[in-house]
């Protein structure tokens, strides 16, 4: 690891004002920042530590218009075990946060630090590789090599994942966002915390430098709405999603009548599946439907040489969720 | 019965014992006969199947559990020096060509460095992506970090490849993975075939697993004049010694100046025999910077350039009569190794075989990956997986029960009543016999298969015989000692055990202590060598100081040698007894010293040459998304006598770990294009963890063969033979199509269930 400067700030005002210095990183929990710079992937001259600022960075609370408030630092364990978060509309991200590394990882892991993920691409994540992810060589070495666990839509120059399994459901629930930036507060739809058109050059978000996510918000859900979550991996223990779906329906007299859908873990960026929703609108549930919805959702997935897994297995997983979603 | 030999003029003595074990369980026979051996003269007579034990075969605890568990161990890792030096190796980028040139002055002069050392000279070849080239040791990582990234070294590639099955030498595979290469003609097999009631042909493929020991190879140095003192993460303390004498005999060293210690190791499973140029390095180091330096691997180094199990394709035809005995074994095998094309060979079990025509071949293939290194039972597990496999196949052509079908075949008689207790214990009938509904989401299914390994240990080294030193001390604590390590299998407990049984006092009042060259030799810890070759000579030796004990209690008490028992925390006679503590304060000031021999074992045929097991596995399938989950397993294994009951379960249920893990899980993924391990971390090369494991019994089996004064047998190696096999037999139970290539990862499954 190479030397930095430590910053822990005393109010987000101190946090906000070192975040905007160049060479700076901006760290949570730090579970993964660490290992990057043991690696010497990441050399930033200076480290923002939020976690001082817990108090006005944590928690879950329920506001005056119903919508639930999620602090940017609350850990993946609050969220599993908070009572506001108990109902059906949630349980997809309740389930995602609980599928999450090991007890410790969620202990420690934050919600913020969750959506805002480094890829976990084993050639962007060697120091001994030179892709073209952050413009350190030539070319995508995933695209022709060994892409097992790469994406198999939505990629354009390079074919990272998105690792976050919390995204999914957020962006099924309607979710926005609060950051922070100089003496500017900002709060946008979450689906514009991912980049349009996903490309190597560009991080897994749209944050600029120096810009703090604060608060994540759920919109008031109906008494009849259902977050559902599934995910396919290769092991129980600490493991990422080779494939992953969180869906949302509300259902009226036996018949959807709110659908939508998106999945993780196929693409650089969580991608909604608004097509294979809707024609979840107006039917009842049935596994001929649900198999059909599953084909659509992938639709146009093209595999590369060593993932055409993904595609019957996230099909299964699209199943599994409209199922939990339906039950 | 074995027939007893012709007795020795220099052990006049015959001894009868007994040997074999109990029945397992009521429905079964005690297996018990009378064998006469001729111990060595002077050696403590021998224990048998009738010995009543106090604490071997108890529950005794881990004797450094409590040591480990809070962080008082300290490992190679954990050893430091005021001026401890941290020291890194420059790793060849390429897999294969020439270095052309090495500039290492500038690293030299980077600040905090005390010390560089080319362990290539220029024109030397590079053979894998990892090969060391050069070390430095300096103040911190981070300062010797940048100094690795000051050196220049130029190298000339070559064309590489690091996939076995890509090498011209490699047989051709069809799309579904089978070997395609005709068979060469051999009569009596191909008659054996042709004869034979249902026969079957089929490919079997398992993937490099790299060792993973938590503590990653490395050690600590420091000199003193010619003298260099080693702590060493190995399972070769004396190994460790011979190699770096010879290796640094430069430096007028000598074995005698040497000094290893291996106190606590974090696992080696084979890997850690050899000194490694990183052991090398780090005394080079220490000498050119005349400062302690350590040097321990990174994980990324541990799993490229520290050896692994390698990968094996293996394809069989058989055939069986109308009886359902196996007529016909045709194997051939190919071992994907390392640059050096060696350690592939794969074996089999060939018990089941009996009187069938068979055949084997085996051919290793090189391809420019760091070389295999023993691990845990070389090359069974791979056999096992697809011979056990093969049996599954073939049975269920003839429509025979997995199980009844090895009863028919199995020629070892000890496996035969453990098969049976085995699985009535698991349940086998029941299980087997359950049906998954058609349209079931998840689906389960239970398999079975042996372990085997053979080892009752050795009397020493080409020069010398391995030996134990017991200390009764005064204040009546007692030290077992022996230069050996204890790579976390439990050979600490193993002395203290022991040394309390012969002399009849409380575990707690005994100190087994390993891991220093200065303690008498012992063997390297492989092929499970080390609780079998060390056993008889810690009794030796708490023999030996038993008797010395006994002569100052007799002497004290006034009365024969003969009349005094050490037993029960007493020395005494019948009507006079001493505690044993206050026994001890007859020894004055200098405590009992004596040395324990490691004499050969008796000639007589033993009872049974090696150790026997067999394990059932249960597994739930999800056929949606192809996912594994191993729910359900249970070993019964032998390792003759069962010193320390809870280190062996512990090693059972350990081997079983690993074997779930190797069969679901663990794969090596490699870069063709950069010759790069892909997953070389504990993320992405998949371990099984605490969620993925299954409910794990097992049944200790405890034999006595006869073999010497204690009788133990090797456990390290047998349990890892069966895992793998039996849950792959268990996954084609669940969803009625063999998936023939481990890991059986989701994928896999998926292919097996289109193609049914």
């Amino acid at each position: 690891m190479k030397p930095f400067s430590y910053v822990v700030p005393k109010s987000l005002d101190e946090a906000k004002a070192a975040a905007a210095q160049p060479n700076t990183l901006i760290k949570g929990a730090g579970l993964d920042i660490v290992d990057r710079m043991k690696e010497r992937l990441q050399t930033p001259a200076t480290i923002v530590n939020l976690l001082p600022l817990k108090d006005e960075l944590k928690g879950i609370t329920v506001e005056a218009d119903g919508g639930i408030r999620i602090g940017a630092l609350t850990t993946l364990t609050e969220i599993e075990n908070h009572e506001a978060l108990q109902g059906a509309q949630f349980e997809g991200l309740v389930g995602a946060a609980r599928t999450t590394g090991t007890p410790q990882v969620r202990n420690r892991g934050t919600i913020a630090g969750n959506i805002l993920q480094f890829t976990r691409c084993w050639y962007v994540r060697s120091e001994a590789f030179h892709c073209l992810h952050g413009g350190r060589g030539p070319t995508c070495l995933a695209m022709t090599g060994q892409n097992r666990y790469h994406a198999v839509m939505g990629w354009s120059d390079c074919v990272r994942v998105h690792p976050s399994n919390l995204a999914p459901p957020l962006l099924t629930l309607d979710a926005e966002y609060t950051t922070v930036i100089g003496k500017e507060t900002r709060r946008r739809k979450f689906a514009e915390l991912f980049p349009e058109e996903p490309r190597a050059e560009n991080p897994e978000h749209t944050l600029d430098d120096g810009e703090i996510v604060t608060a994540i918000h759920i919109p008031q859900q109906s008494k009849n709405a259902r977050c559902t979550y599934a995910e396919s991996r290769e092991k129980q223990s600490f493991d990422w999603a080779t494939t992953a779906c969180a869906i949302r329906i509300v259902m009226a007299g036996g018949k959807i009548t709110e659908a939508s859908m998106v999945l993780g873990a196929v693409a650089p960026v969580p991608m909604p599946r608004p097509q294979a929703a809707a024609m979840l609108i107006g039917k009842e549930p049935s596994t001929k439907l649900f198999r059909r919805v599953a084909e659509k959702a992938f639709q146009g997935a093209a595999p590369l040489a060593h993932n055409a897994f993904k595609l019957p297995i996230g099909k299964a997983v699209v199943r599994d969720a409209l199922e939990q979603a339906t039950r | 019965m074995a027939t007893p030999n012709t007795p020795n003029p220099n052990t006049p003595r015959a001894v009868e014992i007994t040997v074999g074990y109990k029945a397992l369980s009521p429905n079964q026979k005690d297996r018990l006969e009378k064998i006469e051996v001729n111990p060595a003269e002077g050696d403590a007579p021998p224990w048998d199947a009738l010995t009543e034990y106090q604490t071997v075969g108890t529950d005794v605890d881990r004797t450094d559990g409590m040591q480990k568990a809070t962080g008082r161990a300290k490992y190679a890792y954990d050893i430091s020096f005021p001026d401890l030096q941290q020291a890194m190796i420059l790793r060849a980028p390429i897999a294969r060509g020439i270095l052309k040139s090495l500039y290492l002055d500038e690293a030299r002069a980077m600040p905090g460095i005390s010390a560089v050392v080319a362990l290539k000279k220029d024109g030397s070849k590079i053979r894998l992506v990892g090969d060391a080239v050069a070390a430095v040791s300096g103040k911190t990582l981070d300062m010797v970090r940048d100094a690795i990234e000051k050196i220049r070294a130029d190298y000339e590639a070559e064309q590489h490849n690091v996939d076995y099955l890509m090498d011209e030498e490699a047989p051709m595979l069809d799309a579904n993975g089978q070997l395609d290469e005709e068979w060469d003609e051999d009569s009596k097999v191909d008659k054996a075939l042709a004869d034979a009631t249902h026969t079957h042909t089929g490919t079997y493929r398992t993937e490099v697993q790299t060792h993973s020991s938590l503590e990653t190879h490395g050690n600590t140095c420091r000199w003193d004049g010619n003298n260099l003192e080693v702590w060493a993460s190995t399972q070769a303390t004396f190994g460790v010694q011979g190699e770096l004498a010879r290796g640094l005999g430069a430096h007028n060293v000598k074995v005698e100046s040497v000094d290893v210690h291996a106190e606590f190791v974090g696992g080696g499973f084979g890997s850690k025999f050899s000194a490694g140029i990183e052991g090398l390095a780090c005394a080079l180091l220490a000498h050119a910077a005349k400062l302690p330096v350590k040097l321990m691997l990174d994980r990324h180094e541990e799993h490229t350039a520290a050896g692994n199990r390698p990968s094996a394709l293996m394809q069989v035809r058989g055939g069986i009569d109308k009886n359902g005995k196996i007529t016909a074994w045709d194997w051939r095998s190919f071992g994907g190794c390392g640059y050096n094309g060696r350690g592939g060979a794969v074996r089999y079990p060939n018990y089941y075989m009996g009187d069938a025509a068979t055949r084997r071949k085996h051919k290793d293939i090189a391809c420019d990956t760091d070389p295999a290194r023993s691990m845990r039972a070389p090359g069974y597990p791979q056999g096992w997986f697809g011979a056990e496999m093969f049996l599954d196949e073939l049975a269920a052509k003839a429509s025979m029960d997995p199980l009844a079908f090895r009863l028919k075949n199995d020629s070892e008689a000890m496996r035969l009543d453990q098969w049976q207790f085995a699985a009535d214990k698991f349940g086998w009938d029941k299980a087997r016999a359950k049906k998954n509904d058609a349209n079931a989401r998840y689906v389960t299914g239970v398999g079975c298969a042996s372990a085997r390994w053979g080892q009752l240990g050795r009397h020493g080294g080409r020069r010398q015989s391995y030996g134990v030193t017991c200390r009764i001390h005064p204040d009546g604590m007692v030290e077992a000692r022996n230069g050996s390590q204890d790579i976390g299998t439990g050979l600490k407990t193993v002395l203290q055990i022991l040394t309390a049984e012969e002399l009849g006092i409380p575990a707690s009042r005994v100190r087994g202590v390993t891991g220093h060259t200065s303690d008498p030799l012992g063997p390297a810890s492989g092929g499970s060598t080390t609780t079998p070759s060390i056993a008889p000579a810690v009794r030796h030796a708490a023999f030996l100081a038993k008797n010395k004990l006994i002569a100052l209690v007799a002497a004290h008490l006034g009365v024969p040698e003969g009349d005094v028992t050490c037993a029960n925390d007493k020395v005494g006679t019948k009507n006079a007894k001493l505690d044993f503590t206050e026994a001890c304060k007859l020894v004055g000031q200098t405590p009992i010293e004596v040395h324990g021999e490691r004499y050969p074992n008796y000639r007589d045929k033993p009872f049974h040459p090696g150790v026997c097991g067999a394990q059932f596995a249960e597994v739930r399938v999800d056929t949606w998304t192809g996912e594994v989950q191993v729910t359900r397993m249970f070993g019964i294994q032998d390792c003759g006598l069962v010193i320390a009951k809870k280190l062996a379960e512990s090693q059972v249920i350990g081997a079983m770990i690993q074997g779930v893990s190797y069969a679901v899980h663990e794969q090596r993924i490699m870069d063709q294009r950069s010759g790069r391990m892909l997953n070389g971390d504990f993320l992405r090369y998949k371990i099984t963890g605490s969620k993925d494991l299954p409910d794990i019994e097992c049944h200790m089996h405890s034999v006595a063969n006869g073999h010497n004064n204690t009788g133990a047998a090797g456990l390290g190696e047998p349990p890892s033979t069966a895992t793998a096999a039996a849950i792959g037999n268990a996954v084609f139970h669940a969803i009625g199509a063999p998936v023939r290539h481990i890991p059986i990862t989701p994928e896999k499954v998926l292919a097996a269930i289109a193609s049914k």
